[in-house]
C-alpha cells in the first residue's frame, strides 16, 4: 500500500511537471536554444522517472515487492552521485559559463542547472547500477 | 563468488520468480545473485538458503583471490 502511494505520488508529480512545462512553453512564445535544451532535459528526466515507476508497478502486479534491498542500495548510491554532481555543478558550471560565454549566470539559472544536473546524474546512475546489478 | 542457487532451484522445480516471492525480493535480484553480480545481505542469504533447504555455506562458494 505504501509502495502504491509512492507510485501514485510520482505519477502526479510527473503530470504536474509536464503541465507546468506545457504552460511555460505556451506562455514563452519564442523559445531560445538554451530553453529547448532545458525543456528536453526535463522531458528526459520525467520519461526516465516514469520508467522507474512502471518497473515498480510491474513488480507489484506480479505480487513482488516494488523495492528490495538491492533497489534501496542502488537508490542510495545514485543519490550520493546526484549529491556530488549537485555540489560540483554549483561550483563548476557558473565558472565555465563565465569563462566560455563571458557572463555570470544569476542565482535562478544556477539553481535550475544544479537541479537538472543532479537529477540527470541520479537517474543515469540509477539506471546504470540497475542494469549492472549493484 | 559463485552460487548454487540455480542448481538448487532446479532441484525443487522453482523459477526465479517463485524464489523471489518466497524470500520477498524482486526477480532481478535473484538473477543478479545467481550471476554473481550482486552480493546479498546476510539476512537475504539466510532467507534464500532456508527457502532452498540448505545452508549459506553450501549455497555460496567463495573463491580465494
Amino acid at each position: 500500500m505504501k509502495d502504491l502511494k509512492g507510485i501514485v505520488l510520482a505519477i502526479l508529480i510527473g503530470a504536474a511537471v509536464l503541465l507546468t512545462l506545457f504552460f511555460y512553453v505556451i506562455g514563452t512564445g519564442e523559445i531560445e536554444l538554451n530553453e529547448i535544451i532545458l525543456v528536453g532535459i526535463v522531458l528526459i528526466l520525467v520519461g526516465l522517472a516514469m520508467f522507474i515507476v512502471w518497473d515498480r508497478l510491474k513488480n507489484i502486479q506480479k505480487g513482488l515487492p516494488a523495492k528490495d534491498e538491492r533497489v534501496i542500495s542502488i537508490s542510495h548510491k545514485a543519490g550520493y552521485y546526484g549529491f556530488i554532481a549537485a555540489i560540483w555543478s554549483a561550483v563548476l558550471i557558473p565558472t565555465m559559463i563565465d569563462i566560455i560565454f563571458g557572463y555570470e549566470p544569476d542565482a535562478g539559472d544556477i539553481s535550475a542547472i544544479v537541479v537538472l544536473v543532479s537529477g540527470f546524474v541520479f537517474v543515469a546512475s540509477y539506471l546504470y547500477l540497475y542494469q549492472k546489478g549493484k | 563468488m559463485k552460487t548454487r542457487i540455480k542448481e538448487l532451484r532446479a532441484r525443487y522445480d522453482l523459477t526465479q520468480e517463485d524464489l523471489a516471492k518466497k524470500v520477498g525480493v524482486r526477480r532481478e535480484t535473484i538473477l543478479f545473485i545467481e550471476k554473481g553480480n550482486y552480493n546479498p545481505s546476510l539476512q537475504l542469504a539466510h532467507d534464500i538458503a532456508k527457502a532452498l533447504q540448505t545452508t549459506i555455506d553450501d549455497l555460496f562458494v567463495f573463491e580465494e583471490e
